[in-house]
């Protein structure tokens, strides 16, 4: 018998880098827009008008890659159970080096909110960015607000990321698997999502 | 890249309301000297024309018109990029050039350099800056070219009124003061580069009382952006100290360790 079983199928796979590349396209083209400080990440675009055009077209592929990855996995990650409400009195055990065990399905609690808020921030940096693409056509409040609003969710939304990243990788080894070859080890699903692992390996 | 602008050499205008007489050679010696072309506009029951800043406009006579028992009464007011000391344009210009201050504390652009984001439009207090077809921002840079050759603005040049008067700043503000007039923008926005002797409060020329950086724009770029930078950097430091603190969730922790060479 495989040591291994399938987490994420190649479209989710694929579907998942679209939104980390176009992401990080956003981020590179942003930076320069969003403080002087950055002004020499323009360069690697070939200039801020370059880098605006490109963070345009980025982020109309952002935004609806996000928007279909969320509605794809809307039914797992919009409902809390039980077994989710006592990993969330226990941080996920992420606080803690002793052993922890939680009966968690294809998504732990933090997993959820992370999906739930790069949603919501990607609808929200998706109608403040277009407004701040066309600022002559809306009144000069609502563009004022929505320059802040984009600031401020992608503050926000760089911050979750990096923890997303962190806690895909280094932090819980093994992980990584599941978004490069769809496979990850039976352990590791034992391990990390006990409930989801039952689910797909005990004949229905 | 803060601006800062010297209040004591700092040039500028001071407009008296009381002495324009609406007869726009402002407005047409300024589209003379700029090479501006011509607006093409409707007419809508007013002599105000053309009824806004646009584009090929740098400053226009706003009309005040106002019917008392049948009877019109005028106000007039130079509208233009009144070269605030703290300029909002400038805070968020993420363009380092496209608007600059020259040593005269004169805010002035550089369409080379502009690359059409139309920040400025929205940072503006008083709705200034205008895109035209080129996509770039324009506005009075008080004549800087003019001013560079030791001539006065085209307007100020051409206002047969002294409604416009060009010179140090301090001593056009010491000279109405002198004269008991009504000032506008002595100490809003760090000052403005134009200040006005207004007959009125301001409001009734459209004016802001208060002028300053519009909200948001105040937290976007000197709360969030700030705070956003040290947040960034404040997470990828948590987890570096939960990695070495804490440490990851290894899966081989509860199992026998079993080399895989999967990797």
């Amino acid at each position: 018998m495989s040591e291994y079983i399938e987490r994420f199928r190649t479209s989710e796979r694929v579907l998942h880098w679209v939104v980390t590349a176009s992401f990080f396209t956003l981020l590179l083209t942003g930076l320069g827009l969003y403080s002087r400080l950055f002004h020499g990440y323009f360069g690697l675009f070939g200039g801020g008008m370059n880098a605006i055009f490109i963070h345009k077209i980025s982020g109309v592929i952002f935004f609806f890659s996000s928007i279909y990855m969320y509605l794809n996995h809307k039914k797992d990650v919009s409902s809390f159970d039980e077994d989710d409400k006592l990993w969330i009195d226990k941080s996920g055990g992420y606080l803690s080096r002793d052993a922890s065990h939680f009966n968690i399905g294809k998504y732990n609690p933090g997993q959820k909110l992370f999906a739930l808020c790069i949603a919501a921030a990607t609808a929200v940096l998706g109608v403040t960015g277009v407004i701040a693409w066309l600022p002559l056509y809306f009144p000069r409040f609502i563009v004022q607000v929505s320059l802040m609003m984009h600031s401020l969710f992608f503050i926000g939304s760089i911050m979750f990321v990096v923890v997303h990243v962190y806690l895909a990788t280094i932090g819980n080894p093994g992980t990584i698997e599941a978004m490069l070859y769809g496979n990850v080890r039976k352990i590791w699903a034992k391990k990390h999502h006990p409930k989801w692992y039952k689910e797909t390996t005990e004949p229905q | 890249m803060a601006d800062t602008v010297n209040q004591a050499t700092r040039k500028g205008f001071l407009v008296d309301t009381s002495r324009c007489i609406g007869c726009r050679s402002c407005q047409v010696a300024c589209k003379q000297w700029n090479k501006l072309e011509a607006d093409k506009t409707a007419n809508k029951g007013t002599f105000e024309n053309p009824r806004d800043l646009t584009p090929a406009l740098y400053n226009r006579i706003k009309f005040i018109e106002k019917e008392t028992d049948g009877a019109i009464s005028w106000q007039f007011f130079n509208e233009r990029c009144m070269h605030c000391g703290d300029a909002g344009c400038m805070k968020v210009c993420p363009s380092p050039g496209a608007l600059s201050r020259t040593s005269d504390g004169i805010v002035v652009f550089n369409k080379d350099k502009c690359i059409s984001c139309k920040y400025c439009v929205s940072a503006c207090p008083f709705n200034i800056p205008r895109y035209g077809a080129d996509d770039k921002v324009s506005k009075c840079h008080l004549c800087t070219d003019r001013i560079n050759g030791g001539m006065t603005p085209a307007c100020a040049k051409a206002c047969p009124t002294e409604t416009l008067k060009y010179g140090r700043r301090s001593e056009l503000i010491a000279k109405a003061t002198a004269a008991k007039k009504t000032l506008y923008g002595v100490d809003d926005l760090m000052g403005l580069g134009v200040v006005y002797a207004l007959e009125g409060p301001p409001e009734q020329y459209g004016l802001p009382a208060r002028p300053s950086i519009p909200l948001s724009i105040f937290l976007w770029k000197d709360v969030i952006k700030p705070l956003g930078i040290l947040g960034f950097w404040s997470s990828i430091g948590a987890m570096l100290l939960h990695y070495v603190t804490i440490g990851p969730k290894k899966v081989d922790d509860d199992l026998d360790s079993r080399e895989d060479g999967h990797e």
